[in-house]
């Protein structure tokens, strides 16, 4: 009788340890395999954080949005996140969207002044009116993966 | 003959300007890095911004900076989450910003490649509570390109950011937040 307990608990106390394991070490979310929530022009997703940037947290960050633009130009100074830009709202704002440092090549095969597809993470808006430097602002994606 | 030297000598007026005007006037970037540093005997966490917004004006020495609280990666996904849901509500205050203004910036030549120590101080802002900090930073000036590191510690509870009693042995009561940007003049 003592028996089969020792082996359900052993089993109850082993499933646990799994399902801690498995949420402890879970990944990232893969973006390539990932379904977009929402497929948005990027002048469309710069409008509605400007017009609610609260609402449009609520709606769009978190999530993978895919992204169709005008690229404006790809700003590779920082080699842990090669970024491009497209245009948001003329040169006030803009899309900034990252990439891991194997996407590199593929963003330098980019032709500027094309339209740019992609998908990633939205972060939110960067930028604000009270920092007279940093007036101009950014919808920022994380993770993009650009979509053939 | 007399054209020409007054054409040379335009040129090398022209050019001299150019460059003074690159001793001033703003110095910018959206790549800026920020990593904060978590360490405790139990576990350390550590996480990177890349796409930190940021400039400073190198003739009034007004430094700003702004960034995407979301946009903190972590080594894992938990962790991530646990940061933004839990400790910074990161939906709700989705920035944290700097405003302040570098010492004696004018002893820092934007033109000519040097390294150079000052002090930055201000205001930080994170999860609407603002603070004063102050921190020494290098400004290292190489071909046009000025980069400022600087590091500095916060107490997560100044900023009512609440770590709960289950978590607390493995977040430390002080963050090393390292900084770390390229700024280039903004034309």
């Amino acid at each position: 009788m003592k028996k089969p307990i020792f082996l359900l608990i052993l089993l109850i106390a082993l499933g646990a340890f799994l399902y801690a394991y498995r949420a402890y070490n879970k990944p990232h979310t893969d973006v390539a395999s990932t379904e977009a929530a929402e497929t948005i022009s990027a002048s469309a997703i710069f409008q509605a954080f400007e017009l609610d940037d609260s609402a449009a947290m609520v709606k769009y960050s978190d999530k993978v949005i895919a992204i169709h633009g005008l690229l404006l130009n790809r700003d590779l100074s920082n080699e842990k996140e090669p970024q491009i830009v497209l245009e948001g709202n003329g040169y006030d704002g803009f899309i900034r969207c990252g990439f891991k440092p194997e996407y590199l090549d593929k963003l330098l095969s980019l032709q500027d002044s094309t339209t740019a597809h992609l998908k990633g993470i939205c972060m939110g808006m960067n930028g604000s009116e009270e920092l007279d430097l940093l007036a101009d602002k950014d919808v920022v994606l994380s993770n993009c993966t650009l979509i053939d | 003959m007399k054209k020409i030297t007054i054409l040379t000598l335009a040129t090398i007026c022209f050019g001299m300007m150019a460059f003074t005007s690159h001793s001033g006037g703003i110095f910018k970037t959206n790549t800026g890095n920020i990593n904060f540093f978590s360490h405790t005997p139990i576990e350390d966490i550590t996480a990177d911004n890349h796409k930190v917004k940021t400039a400073f004006d190198a003739t009034s020495g007004k430094m700003q900076f702004s960034a995407l609280i979301k946009d903190f990666e972590f080594p894992k996904a938990l962790m991530q989450e646990h940061f933004n849901e839990n400790y910074m509500e990161s939906t709700t205050f989705p920035k944290s910003t700097f405003s302040g203004m570098i010492e004696n910036v004018a002893a820092i030549k934007t033109g000519e490649n040097g390294i150079y120590k000052s002090t930055v101080s201000g205001k930080l802002t994170i999860k609407d509570v603002t603070k004063d900090v102050s921190t020494e930073g290098t400004f290292t000036v190489k071909d046009g390109v000025v980069n400022a590191k600087t590091t500095f510690v916060i107490n997560p509870t100044d900023y009512n950011i609440e770590i709960p009693k289950s978590v607390a042995g493995k977040i430390s009561k002080e963050i090393k937040i390292t900084v770390d940007a390229d700024y280039r003049h903004a034309h």
